[in-house]
């Protein structure tokens, strides 16, 4: 148990800038995930914190501790990797037991043979064996303790490898994009597991996903990653409702948020299609506006926006219309509730309004810009 | 016409079944190949077999059988019994050398962050190069008195190497004749054999080596290791294990089918310490004519190839392959 901090981390492959000045703190017994598209850096800052990189310059300290000069082995993390990276030749007991035998028996007492000879050895080795079966239990994998892992499924696998991680007891869990090899039901099923896991040990997890959907369901925290940086770093509310940057508001969220054009004239009125919306720039021009799916509603006539139906998704529990809207080279997207299924066809003509409190402006440099409310109301 | 139209009708009836049509469909395709796999692979081990058992010679008429009479020669006369511990003594030296040598340079060579493919290259060169040329260069070098091997010893009679016994014993009585002394040749040829292999073996060890996971040793780092042995104890070794029962067994193979440096260097002399099979076989079936003699040793040599494979197919392979 332990907090987490990186400072000012940057590395540099052969010339390419991967992390540039990543600094993160992580309270102690936080989940804290890592979100972003592949090549963002998010794997190479987590296997710095672990050690299995050098970073470029920057600190990390685990625990209050420095442990820049330390290699992986001493910084007393643990791992999952996105591979389980699980020792194939050896059962599963004995892939769980391997953090335990490697720290807890001498070189001597490991050696095959005649190291179960050495005094301790006996003694030890049973009790690594009652701890690793108490971890199976947990995690239910049990009944799988002689199996090899080339005998078993991608869940169980994945439980293995989890369960190598928490028998431990480390000062925090590094989880690089555990969940990606799994089918979708297995997943969700996953998520849920980790995240209990969590609150259950009580320790740091820094979780490493480029799924917004696993970031937005586990974490307390959420740090969203993109070409090096950190863009931002809340809570999952925080960054759906509230993100400093339009590339943050496009990430999070599934259907995307919908951004539109706009402009700002010298009275700092934002108009959209020369339409004023209800809105006037605080400080900087505003040049887009973001608004989620499910802050758009459809209206009788006449309001901010208006479009033809192009395409209707139904999940059942919601149903996402896609309008075509003159001007626009992306569809708006609106979710409405599953008692306008039949309502709505592909063609018709839609209406829109939008829910004023649930609306962000973007300035020219993509980063969220104050609102203010105009005292015309919107119309077109 | 009505012939024309009744004649595919008949021949689809009788070949109604579809299993049938394929599965006959199936033999002729695979005949070709099955019938060159008869003349040229088993008919000829086929024919050994048999001759094994006559006194047959190239251009006689005549052909007796003489039942295991060249069998009970191979076990009883003593230059059989020297040709098979040759043999066997040369596999044992140049096996475990030459996949231990391999294993060691292809995991330096991985270790290096700059001149991996020189040393491959180096490494290399006395696979691609043709031993026999090559035992023309070995030959000059182990000559006794003008060879490059015995002058260099010779330079350091005197030094202190000279508290090494065998060392001060050559420096009076002369160094050895390496290829021409009994107690020396076989040891030199099994060097110059591994010097020639190892450098396969160091290929086929860096091929398995790059299919190791990456993540592996990140998860063993993770998991307290933190040395090197440790490492090669819990990863590479046991993740090498396939390529290990490969290495060894082609190696095996080709130890047991040594022949080109003994043609060229002692023709399996002196005091037969080098007749090996292969040239045994050369020698009996193809120089002495004596080919009944000759298949006979050919099946004990198939016997034993037949052996390792199976060995390696039997027991070692199935406690390798982890999936």
């Amino acid at each position: 148990m332990a907090t987490v901090q990186l400072h000012e981390i940057e590395k540099s492959f052969a010339g390419t800038d991967v992390l540039k000045g990543v600094s993160l703190d992580i309270a102690d017994g936080e989940f804290l995930s890592l979100v972003g598209p592949s090549g963002c850096g998010k794997s190479t800052l987590l296997r710095i914190l672990a050690g299995l990189e050098t970073q470029s310059s920057g600190t990390v300290s685990i625990g209050g501790r420095l442990v820049d000069g330390l290699r992986a082995a001493d910084r007393d993390l643990a791992m999952v990797f996105q591979s389980y990276a699980l020792y194939p030749h050896l059962t599963v007991a004995e892939n769980i037991a391997v953090p335990l035998t490697m720290r807890r028996l001498s070189g001597a007492q490991r050696l095959p043979g005649i190291g179960s000879f050495l005094p301790g050895s006996r003694a030890l080795r049973r009790e690594i064996a009652t701890t690793v079966r108490e971890a199976a239990e947990m995690l239910d994998i049990a009944h799988l303790l002689d199996r090899k892992p080339g005998q078993l499924s991608g869940g169980q696998r994945q439980r293995v490898a989890v369960g190598r991680a928490l028998v431990r007891e480390p000062a925090a869990f590094l989880l690089d994009e555990p969940l990606s090899n799994l089918d979708a039901k297995m997943r969700v099923h996953m998520r849920a597991e980790i995240a209990q896991l969590n609150r259950r040990l009580g320790a740091t997890f820094v979780y490493v996903t480029h799924d917004q959907a696993e970031a937005m369901t586990m974490s307390d925290r959420i740090a969203v990653m993109m070409e090096g940086e950190l863009l931002q770093v809340g809570t999952p509310d925080a960054l759906y409702d509230h993100p400093a940057d339009i590339r943050v508001a496009q990430f999070i969220g599934s259907p995307a948020i919908n951004i539109l054009p706009v402009e700002t004239d010298e009275a700092g009125v934002i108009r959209l299609y020369g339409a004023q919306t209800g809105f006037r720039a605080g400080s900087a021009r505003i040049e887009h506006l973001g608004v989620r799916p499910e802050a758009l509603m459809p209206c009788d006539d006449g309001e901010l926006l208006s479009g033809r139906v192009r395409l209707i998704e139904n999940l059942g529990s919601d149903l996402f219309v896609q309008l075509d809207v003159p001007g626009m080279l992306r569809p708006v997207t609106l979710r409405l509730p599953p008692s306008a299924r039949g309502r709505v066809r592909p063609g018709d003509l839609m209406h829109l309004r939008v829910d004023s409190d649930r609306i962000v402006g973007f300035d020219a440099g993509g980063k969220a810009a104050p609102l203010l409310r105009a005292e015309v109301p919107a119309h077109v | 016409m009505s012939e024309i139209l009744t004649t595919p009708l008949t021949s689809s009836r009788r070949s109604a079944r579809p299993e049938a049509r394929q599965a006959r469909a199936g033999a002729i395709l695979v005949s070709p190949a099955v019938i060159l796999l008869i003349v040229i692979l088993i008919l000829p081990v086929a024919v050994a077999f048999v001759l094994s058992f006559s006194d047959y010679t190239l251009g006689r008429d005549r052909l007796t059988w003489v039942g295991f009479e060249n069998y009970a020669d191979i076990f009883t006369r003593s230059s059989y019994r020297k040709m098979i511990v040759a043999t066997v003594l040369y596999v044992v030296i140049t096996v475990p050398v030459s996949v231990g040598l391999g294993l060691g340079a292809a995991l330096l060579i991985r270790s290096l962050k700059i001149g991996q493919s020189l040393y491959k290259t180096v490494y290399f060169l006395p696979v691609m190069a043709s031993l026999l040329a090559m035992a023309i260069v070995w030959e000059f070098a182990l000559h006794p008195t003008l060879g490059i091997v015995n002058r260099t010893l010779a330079l350091g009679c005197g030094s202190p190497l000279e508290l090494w016994p065998w060392y001060a014993r050559s420096c009076a009585d002369g160094f050895p004749l390496w290829l021409g002394d009994r107690d020396y040749a076989l040891w030199t040829l099994a060097f110059i054999g591994i010097w020639q292999s190892f450098g396969f073996n160091m290929v086929l060890y860096l091929a398995g080596l790059t299919a190791v996971p990456r993540d592996l040793y990140g998860a063993a780092e993770m998991d307290g290791v933190r040395s090197g042995w440790e490492r090669f104890r819990l990863i590479t070794w046991p993740m090498l294990g396939p390529t290990t029962v490969f290495v060894l067994t082609i190696t095996t193979i080709r130890s047991f089918q040594v022949f080109d440096t003994i043609e060229a260097l002692t023709h399996g002399g002196p005091a037969k310490s080098t007749y090996v099979m292969i040239y045994a076989i050369y020698e009996k079936g193809i120089a002495q004519n004596l080919v009944g003699l000759g298949a006979a040793i050919t099946m004990l040599f198939l016997g034993f190839v037949m052996l390792i494979s199976v060995a390696q197919r039997r027991f070692v392979e199935r406690k390798v392959h982890y999936q």
